[in-house]
């Protein structure tokens, strides 16, 4: 009982527990503000690596495989599959209006069935939305209002869906890209988190610069250009397409919105020479396929060829590895009926296998820099000590008083561990506290920053992401904030120990 | 030398003690502070212990009240209502000190973070801790009330220590010191700190206190004046009793 009303005494009378308190709520605040900014990184690689690829993949790059619409009938068959779909991805180059060239990421794909196994649909930027994003106060975001063209966003989305766009003159479907956001840099990212395509400079053909405002999905083109090669893997010569854009994507992942973009598969079959074709029409220099047995390719029906199937399954995130083994027996029945015709050993991989390098050197950074930090936290359980072996030096007297009175030496050691514990409690909770309101708050402060002080820290480029993860795992927090109040009490117990080990009259006697 | 008149004897001492030696090792330099103290007291008694300044007095006081321990090996016995104190453990010496023993020292020793009542009722806490206490709380608080308002201070019960005068403080300490109704009071030079008119009111406390009580004291003092006051003095020279 005494030794909570001095306890409570103790902690307002001075001002030095008081500065523990704040190393206290400081450390806590760094160890846990670093947690949830790493860890939030960690976990929106792995969730975003997802997004786009499914949870496993089967693939043989570059030169591909065929009867691929046969693997993913099987594969949906099985109980473990939701859907799979095909898809071919080789680097490319893109010429955007304006004469500007970057080096890109081609993927061809079935709008409809990639849709069905990765959150493309989602992540198509211009569609309708209900409501505003958290952040557009104003509601300037264009998606809530008719396009620039006077209509509404459904055509747009449904236009991205099926990689498509209207000719103008003829109202006929032509086949279209899908560029991710950040490809063209024709769209500027608002404070609101929306995008609304800015006005840059264009040279015209003649030679002039120009100011207008471009919104791609409109009536932007653009002509890509990819490498195909013969089975061997030679290249051959360059494949162009110019392509109307149909939409945009955004999946927060910087590397894949600035340099993918999506066309249709056939579309990327027939510029790769990788389409179906029959005897009497066979693409250029796709005459004479051979795989490990040396068979000759059929010369009637010959089969499309992909360089990916992606699969998603019906279980949860932790089971693409029971996933990923049902994939590769699907496969080996596969390969049985199609031997000779199909890799016999292609890569099958889970979404974290084929991340496994970048998301394990972002795990090691994660628990290296918090190592880092909790060794530098131990200054807190340092100071802790060193400010109470000072303070049961001054309060020498008062523990001689308190033991003159009766009390034992465990209970005057107990009411400096229970300061001890007090102040890890107070500065804890602070800490949890201001690290929830910086970590909540994370990107309008970046934000800020850049604005107001011209600094940003966090450059999309380096760390994939657009945004600074905001969130706080409440068990992280709670693992932090313990540990603190633990550490906080153990920086007290030698203190403690020498206060309960005073002899009662050399404490009364001393000056 | 022993002391052995007391006009209040009869019956067995409250406290015995035998052939008492005491020794401070500083380092090398061993400084024997008793060398041999015999003494009884008796309940009720007013016993001075009077000695200059390092005769030893004090030292005897904190063997009295379970402060301090006779040398190793034993070097005398303490009993109390008889029991060996020399053979307590440290918890029995905590709970003797906590509820058979008063304290009251020369510069009072208020914990300076409680307030007046809360110094009062640090003893009542210590003894039956938390739960105990809050048992009791409403009892043992109009018990520290009264007395405090039994040594005059009723109206200060929310003061600080810096915020009393001497004289007041050393009043919150013997209030401090009866709250647990110990049967020992130990008061150690309690009017040394304070002017001769303060100590003089402070030495009719104790004595009404005692007379009231019929309270068992010890008080050490270098004061002839204080020591007349007592039913008893044992004068103590160089650690020895020198005259009962």
């Amino acid at each position: 009982m005494y030794q909570a009303l001095l306890t409570r005494r103790y902690l307002f009378s001075k001002i030095m527990p008081l500065l523990a308190a704040v190393a206290v709520m400081l450390c806590t605040t760094m160890v846990l503000v670093t947690w949830s900014v790493m860890g939030g990184f960690l976990n929106m690689l792995i969730g975003t690596g997802r997004t786009l690829t499914g949870d496993v993949t089967v693939m043989w790059p570059t030169t591909g495989f065929r009867h691929y619409e046969d693997l993913i009938k099987r594969l949906e068959a099985d109980p473990l599959v939701a859907a799979a779909a095909p898809m071919i991805e080789t680097p490319g180059m893109i010429n955007l209006p304006g004469g500007r060239t970057e080096w890109i990421m081609v993927r061809g794909i079935d709008g409809p069935s990639f849709a069905r196994v990765t959150e493309y649909a989602d992540i198509l930027w211009w569609k309708p939305l209900d409501k505003p994003l958290p952040k557009d106060k104003l509601k300037l975001d264009e998606r809530l209002h008719t396009t620039m063209l006077g209509k509404g966003w459904e055509d747009v989305f449904e236009n991205g869906l099926h990689l498509k766009r209207p000719n103008p003159e003829t109202g006929v479907d032509e086949a279209a890209a899908v560029l991710g956001i950040e490809v063209t840099k024709f769209n500027k990212r608002e404070i609101g988190g929306f995008y609304t395509p800015y006005k840059p400079l264009i040279r015209t053909p003649d030679g002039k610069i120009r100011n207008e405002m471009i919104f791609m999905p409109a009536n932007g083109r653009v002509t890509i250009n990819v490498l195909p090669t013969d089975p061997t893997g030679k290249g051959v010569e360059t494949a162009t397409a110019v392509l109307p854009v149909a939409n945009e994507f955004q999946s927060g992942l910087y590397e894949a919105d600035n340099k993918t973009v999506f066309v249709r598969l056939d579309v990327l079959q027939r510029m790769l020479r990788m389409q179906p074709y029959t005897s009497a029409e066979p693409p250029p220099l796709s005459g004479e396929e051979t795989f490990a047995t040396g068979e000759q390719a059929e010369a009637l029906q010959v089969p499309g060829r992909v360089t990916h199937v992606l699969v998603k399954g019906k279980g949860a995130e932790s089971d693409a590895s029971e996933l990923k083994k049902r994939v590769q027996q699907v496969y080996a029945e596969f390969e049985a009926t199609h031997r000779g015709q199909v890799p016999p050993d292609p890569e099958i991989r889970t979404w974290r296998e084929q991340n496994a390098m970048f998301i394990g050197a972002v795990e090691k950074e994660t628990a290296l820099v918090m190592f880092l930090f909790c060794m530098i936290s131990a200054v807190a359980v340092v100071l802790i000590l060193a400010i109470f072996w000072s303070m049961v030096a001054e309060k020498t007297k008062d523990i001689g008083i308190l033991r003159a009175m009766g009390a034992s030496k465990l209970g005057v050691a107990w009411v400096w561990i229970r300061y001890g514990l007090v102040i890890g409690v107070v500065g804890g909770l602070l800490g949890g506290l201001t690290a929830f309101l910086i970590v909540h708050n994370i990107n309008p402060i970046h934000e800020w920053m850049g604005r107001a002080l011209d600094i940003q820290i966090w450059d999309p480029r380096v760390y994939y992401f657009t945004t600074i993860p905001n969130k706080i795992d409440p068990t992280h927090a709670a693992i932090v904030v313990i540990g603190f109040i633990l550490a906080s009490g153990v920086g007290a117990v030698v203190p403690a120990t020498r206060a309960a080990l005073l002899h009662p009259v050399r404490a009364l006697r001393f000056e | 030398m022993t002391d052995s008149s007391s006009p209040l004897r009869g019956g067995a001492p409250l406290m015995r003690v035998e052939n008492l030696v005491k020794t401070y090792h500083l380092g090398r330099i061993d400084v024997p502070v008793l060398r041999g103290v015999s003494l009884a007291i008796h309940t009720g008694e007013f016993v001075a212990i009077l000695g200059a300044s390092g005769s030893g007095k004090s030292t005897l006081l904190h063997l009295l009240g379970g402060l301090d321990r006779p040398d190793r090996p034993l070097q005398g016995t303490i009993e109390y209502d008889g029991r060996a104190l020399h053979e307590m453990s440290s918890g029995e010496l905590d709970k003797y000190r906590n509820q058979d023993v008063g304290f009251v020292f020369q510069f009072y020793h208020l914990l300076p973070e409680l307030t007046v009542v809360e110094n009062v009722l640090l003893g009542p806490m210590i003894r039956y801790g938390r739960l105990g206490y809050m048992a009791r709380a409403g009892s043992l608080r109009k018990d520290a009330e009264e007395l405090l308002n039994t040594v005059g201070l009723g109206h200060r019960l929310r003061h600080r220590p810096a915020e009393l005068s001497g004289g007041e403080r050393q009043r919150v300490a013997i209030a401090r010191a009866l709250i647990n109704k110990p049967r020992l009071l130990l008061a150690d030079e309690p009017t040394g700190n304070l002017d001769h008119v303060t100590g003089g009111k402070i030495l009719d406390m104790l004595m009404e206190i005692r007379r009231q009580r019929h309270q068992t004291m010890v008080v050490v003092t270098h004061d002839e004046e204080t020591a007349k006051r007592a039913d008893r003095v044992i004068r103590l020279m160089d650690g020895r009793v020198v005259q009962g």
